[in-house]
């Protein structure tokens, strides 16, 4: 299936927060980049801007202010972006062929070309990434499967000064993430995998992230059971009227002899 | 030539062959979305251009199951013990010869139940159709809007084959009634003896 990434070469993204010193290269550098226009923003209190994803903001550093038993007051850093999952739910309810694509690095691209601007994708996606530009099309961290492709890093991880942001092969990044002490990795197995994957020292709730992130169970519903109803249902009734029409033949209006 | 009634009025015929069209070409288009069919978005040539047909198409079969309202309804709620008993013997469509089924009127018991399920799951379809259509930003109605058209979806592509075999090769001649709208009153008097009573022909 082209849906799910090819385990042996896939790529992904290591986030380790504890190093990120939330300078914003890395939203720097994807906008140069992918050509992405500026936007105006709005000041919520917190250094964190622009507030969220947008058509024209692929990735951006989140600041969150969380107390721990020791420090009342702390400022974590997280990388927010695509998470490029093995078994996406934006690619699973698209309805447009290859308007959201698989690349061969195992990233979740996309053809604005194909897209029809539904927005399924967005309501598909457990993590609340994909946006729509003004052309009323999908837009979202591709992890620069045009520089990948290349052998190059993605802008982000290219410009970013600490290590917070490092691409390379899943398998290794995870290996080395565990290495460096980390016991569990987000992402390794959540959603078939993540291409975005996280090494956090605390609980994912305080990044902003689901402890078990998930596909809407309405589509997968959809997915396992009514797309193949939809199958089964047409051809059981295009097979039921043949052979009632062969075995029990037109309806008449009154006896007739067979002739 | 033996004498004719009038079964279906032309503007009735006439809505009938949108409600059809605009259906066929609906779900025809709905399979391409649904399993990304790549040779039927071809057919319109591009991803987008489906995707418009498939709306604006939306729009025209929601006026003509509308329409339908004012030729169906109330005769699809006018039902009876022999509406029942006609359930109870398959409408007589299980036997091999002719059997007797309790009078009908206009429309038989199938008809109606059948008119009265595309009615139901036709506002389903239409609302959250129109839902994933102009909504945009309220995630859980969105996601509620594709589980109920896809579950509407399952239930016309059953139904529709179904009435068309049940209008076309179980019944001949009655296919006649969706182009001229005449019926032979002799048939008439067989098939619907409620009606023929109604307006005084029996």
């Amino acid at each position: 299936m082209a849906n799910t990434p090819n385990k042996n070469n896939r790529k992904a993204i290591l986030v380790t927060p504890e190093v990120c010193i939330g300078c914003r290269g890395c939203q720097t550098a994807c906008k140069s980049w992918n050509q992405l226009p500026g936007q105006k923003t709005k000041n919520l209190g917190t250094y964190q801007n622009p507030p969220d994803l947008a058509s024209s903001a692929f990735n951006i550093i989140r600041y969150s202010e969380v107390p721990s038993e020791t420090n009342p007051v702390r400022w974590l850093f997280v990388s927010r972006r695509c998470m490029h999952c093995a078994d996406a739910g934006c690619m699973k309810i698209c309805p447009a062929p290859g308007a959201i694509y698989r690349t061969k690095e195992g990233a979740v691209a996309f053809d604005k070309e194909k897209c029809i601007g539904c927005r399924l994708c967005v309501a598909g996606c457990p993590f609340d990434v994909p946006r729509y530009d003004k052309d009323n099309k999908i837009s979202k961290c591709h992890l620069c499967y045009d520089r990948i492709a290349e052998g190059l890093q993605p802008a982000c991880a290219k410009t970013c000064p600490t290590g917070a942001l490092r691409f390379g092969d899943r398998d290794k990044l995870i290996e080395s993430a565990k290495q460096a002490g980390y016991g569990k990795i987000y992402g390794e197995a959540d959603l078939g995998g993540l291409g975005s994957i996280f090494a956090f020292k605390d609980a994912p709730k305080l990044y902003g992230y689901a402890e078990k992130p998930n596909i809407p169970e309405s589509v997968i519903f959809w997915h396992n059971v009514l797309k193949p109803l939809a199958v089964i249902g047409l051809g059981g009734a295009v097979a039921g009227a043949l052979i009632h029409f062969a075995v029990i033949g037109p309806h008449k209006d009154e006896e007739v002899k067979k002739s | 030539m033996s004498e004719m009634v009038r079964k279906a009025t032309i503007a009735e015929i006439v809505n009938h062959w949108i409600l059809a069209v605009s259906c066929i070409l609906l779900i025809i288009t709905g399979y391409g979305f649904l399993f990304q069919l790549k040779p039927v978005y071809a057919l319109f040539g591009s991803n987008y251009t489906m995707k418009v047909v498939h709306n604006w198409t939306g729009l025209v079969f929601t006026l003509s199951l509308f329409g339908t309202m004012f030729n169906y309804l109330h005769e699809a709620l006018d039902l009876s013990s022999d509406d029942w008993n006609w359930i109870k013997m398959g409408g007589g469509y299980l036997t091999k010869g002719h059997v007797d089924v309790p009078p009908m009127g206009k429309i038989n018991t199938g008809q109606k139940l059948y008119y009265l399920a595309i009615l139901i799951g036709g506002l389903g379809i239409i609302a959250s159709g129109f839902a994933i259509w102009l909504v945009q930003g309220m995630r859980t109605l969105t996601l509620l809007s594709h589980l109920i058209h896809n579950l509407c979806f399952v239930l016309f592509v059953v139904a529709v084959p179904a009435h068309i075999y049940l209008g076309t090769l179980a019944n001949p001649g009655l296919l006649q009634i969706m182009i001229s709208g005449m019926v032979p009153l002799e048939v008439a008097k067989k098939r619907y003896p409620k009606w023929m009573k109604e307006i005084g022909k029996l």
